[in-house]
């Protein structure tokens, strides 16, 4: 029954709209397609103008010719593009594809043709992708960190995969009074026209179901590594841009991307104070990075 | 010599600085710092393409008030450096 159920809806497509980090986007698919993005729910907003769209639909692989393949620890990313100048990224988990997200070169509009397998990461991946890449040139940037808020203020810890940046958030959570989780693995920042950056929850968490429609004023940043011992030091503004570059998703080989992100970078970096914290996974770390950043202010 | 593919001359924090941008050079992972002739000689590097030590020695000496023997040793030095860090080839 259930299964005849979702057959029959299957033919009907619907647009919904959602707001993330005040960007409004369109996805365009079956309620199969919406029954995976309950994540999505938090950042529903009114029809209007989309700053981009995704249709979504089951179908075949599309042709493309290879540019660079990401490989990440579960999950690797092809991207490429068509003869007809459309960009195209094709979406592997455990060695299985789950879809293609086919795109026009301003990243405005795409289509997510999806297989069958893991449609929800698909679908997540090509959306977190079209949003990293049609807010590049509007001072926004999605970032790998993880975010909490302490007293009306925003703190991202950054790190590469593995380094504890959600182990960090906890510590802040468990040992900070006022510590709230924002978000988990992928939140946003934009810089405003007045140059003040804001850090916003996004439908995008990692593994950790923290989808929350929040924003604060982004109070600091800091560049977790591992080490046998706490220690904080403020960075420079160089070095704080070395920081933030690795964290934040993008497609700098293509060129126009590279500079909107770059106009993005270089405003963090020489106003938003960054912090480079080796730690140990202990209440002290939390102690003594929450004391530095509090000093600050 | 040339600039290899992917790298380019950006402006950070005031600062001129060399980052690998385009598809080869993604993986760089390091910023190599330029002072404003390092800079200077970047942009006419990237202006020729393919290029020698000469090249840039001549350039050198048309825009800035010094002699070919001044120049030869800045410029081996900064196409050394370069070349060590793998930003020409």
């Amino acid at each position: 029954m259930q299964r005849n159920t979702i057959k029959r809806l299957s033919g009907m497509c619907v647009s919904r709209y959602y707001q993330v980090a005040e960007h409004r986007f369109c996805v365009r698919g079956d309620e199969s397609c919406f029954s995976l993005m309950a994540n999505y729910q938090p950042f529903a907003c009114a029809d209007g103008e989309a700053l981009f769209s995704l249709a979504i639909s089951s179908g075949e692989a599309p042709e493309f010719t290879e540019e660079l393949r990401q490989d990440d620890v579960e999950q690797m990313i092809v991207c490429g593009h068509t003869a007809a100048g459309d960009a195209v990224f094709g979406f592997v988990w455990d060695g299985a594809t789950a879809g293609w997200l086919v795109c026009s070169a301003d990243y405005h509009a795409g289509r997510l043709i999806t297989t069958g397998q893991y449609t929800k990461l698909a679908i997540d991946n090509a959306l977190m992708i079209l949003f990293a890449l049609a807010t590049a040139d509007k001072r926004t940037a999605l970032f790998h960190a993880a975010v909490v808020s302490h007293q009306g203020r925003g703190y991202m810890f950054l790190g590469p995969s593995g380094t504890g940046k959600s182990t960090h958030a906890r510590l802040w959570l468990r040992y900070i009074e006022g510590t709230e989780l924002v978000n988990d693995d992928n939140p946003v920042v934009r810089v405003g026209q007045d140059g003040v950056a804001t850090v916003f929850g996004s439908p995008w968490s990692g593994k950790t179901p923290c989808y929350r429609n929040l924003s604060y004023p982004l109070g600091g940043v800091v560049l977790l590594s591992q080490a046998p011992y706490n220690k904080i030091q403020r960075l420079g503004a160089l070095q704080a841009y070395a920081a933030l570059v690795p964290s934040i998703s993008g497609k700098r080989w293509d060129a126009r991307i590279a500079d909107g992100l770059h106009a993005t970078e270089n405003a963090l970096a020489m106003q938003v104070p960054v912090w480079h914290l080796e730690c140990l996974p202990d209440e002290a770390a939390a102690q003594l990075c929450k004391g530095e950043i509090n000093g600050e202010r | 010599m040339r600039i290899k593919k992917g790298f380019v001359l950006r402006e950070v924090c005031g600062e001129n600085i060399i980052v690998g941008e385009g598809l080869g050079a993604v993986n760089f992972g390091k910023m190599l710092a330029l002072n404003e002739t390092a800079a200077w000689l970047w942009t006419k590097a990237m202006d020729l393409g393919e290029f020698t030590s000469d090249d840039l020695v001549d350039q050198l000496c048309d825009e800035y008030e010094v002699s070919h023997e001044e120049a030869r040793p800045d410029v081996t030095a900064i196409l050394d450096e370069w070349l060590k860090v793998g930003v020409i080839e």
